[in-house]
């Protein structure tokens, strides 16, 4: 009987390790990295420094343990402002979605008068633009300017003729050192479930080259992924700061660097010519970080 | 070997026979068109963005009306239905524009309520407004086959693979009905950029959307469903 016992107890340990080590393990082709710290302080003394949230909106575990690791990430990198990629509120959009949804678990930032900037992503009704705390001042697309940098948020959802021709001249116009674009759905992206917009990419990527967009953000898949870079310009997915789907980075030549196992947020400086970017993960740990140089650095 | 020759022909007329059919309605058209008198081309041409790459310099032989017998050149079916579209795009403008009258502004709030109450109010109002609505008021009868077609040719354009990806975001198994109110717990699918393109402008107000197999109007600050086409979106094949 004892001898079973033990037996047993045996088995189960060597089943745990197995599958710790599987989820450790690295995908052939997926380049994924290993918890390297935690959240390490800007650099820059005047730089412009914001969080990177996406497809936020569940209301679940998830969402509330990636904002609590989001406001413990501002104690050490006081960023001053967040970005939302999309899907801020899943499913039902009463009052009391909203509070659940974001409200609650970003109270700690809305205290803190820490503006955000939302996109709307498919789940999101397009009213949300006359939510206040979404920053979107009733557009569904906008821009606004942070010292050196021109932000531009699109709505992916709905990409009408309207708001290419507003892209053009907005792009066009602005003189920033910095040009980042952020909106929903992944022009490039490695995601099984998901994967490129093609169609999209159609449209607004000559409009990126043309007029120097520098950086894009979008969320859709459920995870992190930094693309190589594509025609120049630097392409970020993260849309895990919620929902999560797990291993659902598929091997391909997009990926310089994936992490699809656990809720993650990104927290990003723009430094005179650099941007240096950490991502963290639901347990607070940096699971990639590093350092761009502008394209077009040494210029306005 | 008879048996099989006359097998074959007998699926070949039938095909032919088919072929016939899916062409008629187009055919009907353009017999109206050329019925009716020739009009410029530049009050039924759709207005297109001069840099959109993806429009042919001259029009498909599909879409063009042969010239009267003035020597004008006739209406084309795609201008005719664009223009009877934008006219009834017009007319549900008048209803949106009234309800809006009837109901508090929207603006900027921090109180989620107010942007529900508000949207409801709206939707209801236009409801009451359209109680008579019915399948094509929007989207005329006659010209709905030129608004299959845009869809439809979008489609074949398209790798297996890129239609199959776009179709498996739609949201199925949902009922949708003029005049009622899209469910808010339902995601929005992302409407295809390249076929946004070829479809007539919508002013602010209106969009285009995919629901399973059918192309909705929605109002999107009542978030009401305005008009559907049935059966435009192809099915993936199995």
């Amino acid at each position: 009987m004892r001898n079973r016992t033990i037996t047993i107890a045996l088995i189960l340990a060597a089943v745990v390790a197995i599958v710790a080590a599987t989820r450790d393990q690295t995908r052939p082709g997926v380049p994924q990295m290993s918890a390297a710290g935690e959240t390490a302080p800007p650099v820059g003394k005047d730089s412009v420094k914001f969080l990177v949230l996406g497809d936020t909106g569940t209301g679940d575990r998830g969402q509330y343990d990636t904002a609590v690791q989001a406001w413990k990430a501002h104690a050490v990198f006081p960023y001053e402002f967040a970005i939302m990629l999309g899907d801020n509120i899943y499913g039902s959009e009463r009052p009391q979605d909203f509070k659940k949804k974001f409200e609650t678990p970003y109270k700690p930032l809305l205290d803190a008068n820490i503006p955000f900037y939302a996109a709307l992503g498919n789940h999101d009704d397009p009213n949300q633009r006359y939510y206040k705390p979404f920053g979107m001042n009733g557009q569904r697309f906008y821009t606004y300017q942070k010292k050196d940098a021109r932000f531009f948020a699109l709505d992916s959802n709905y990409m009408d003729k309207d708001q290419q021709a507003w892209l053009e001249k907005e792009l066009a116009a602005s003189n920033s050192k910095w040009k980042i674009a952020y909106f929903h759905h992944p022009l490039y992206s490695s995601g099984a479930t998901h994967g490129s917009e093609v169609d999209l990419r159609t449209i607004i990527e000559p409009l990126f080259k043309k007029h120097n967009v520098n950086v894009v953000f979008a969320g859709h898949e459920h995870f992190y992924e930094r693309v190589k870079p594509q025609g120049g310009i630097y392409y970020f997915t993260a849309g895990g700061s919620a929902k999560l789907r797990e291993g659902d980075i598929r091997s391909s030549n997009l990926t310089a660097k994936g992490f699809d196992t656990e809720q993650s947020f990104m927290v990003v400086e723009l430094d005179g010519d650099v941007m240096r970017f950490q991502t963290i993960s639901r347990s607070g740990k940096r699971v990639d970080s590093g350092e761009i140089t502008r394209q077009n650095a040494g210029t306005q | 070997m008879t048996i099989f020759k006359s097998v074959s022909v007998v699926f070949l007329s039938a095909a032919i026979l088919v072929g016939c059919q899916r062409n008629a309605p187009e055919s009907v058209n353009a017999a109206e068109v050329q019925a009716k008198p020739a009009k410029p081309a530049a009050a039924t041409a759709k207005p297109r963005l001069p840099t959109d790459p993806q429009q042919p310099a001259s029009p498909s032989p599909a879409t063009v009306a042969p010239a009267t017998p003035t020597g004008q050149p006739a209406a084309n079916a795609q201008g005719s239905a664009t223009l009877e579209f934008h006219n009834r795009i017009k007319e549900y403008l008048k209803i949106h524009n009234e309800a809006e009258t009837k109901v508090p502004n929207l603006k900027n709030t921090n109180d989620p309520a107010q942007i529900s109450e508000r949207e409801a109010a709206l939707a209801k109002t236009i409801q009451t407004l359209r109680a008579g609505a019915k399948l094509g008021d929007i989207f005329a009868p006659e010209y709905q086959p030129y608004f299959i077609k845009i869809v439809q040719d979008d489609f074949a354009t398209r790798s297996a693979a890129a239609r199959k990806a776009i179709i498996v975001e739609l949201p199925k198994n949902m009922k949708v009905d003029i005049n009622t109110v899209y469910p808010t717990t339902l995601p929005l699918a992302t409407f295809p950029p390249m076929l946004l393109r070829k479809l007539p402008d919508l002013p602010p107000e209106l969009e285009y959307r995919l629901v399973g197999r059918s192309l909705i109007l929605r109002d999107v600050k009542a978030n009401l469903i305005v008009d559907i086409l049935r059966d435009v979106v192809p099915t993936i094949p199995s």
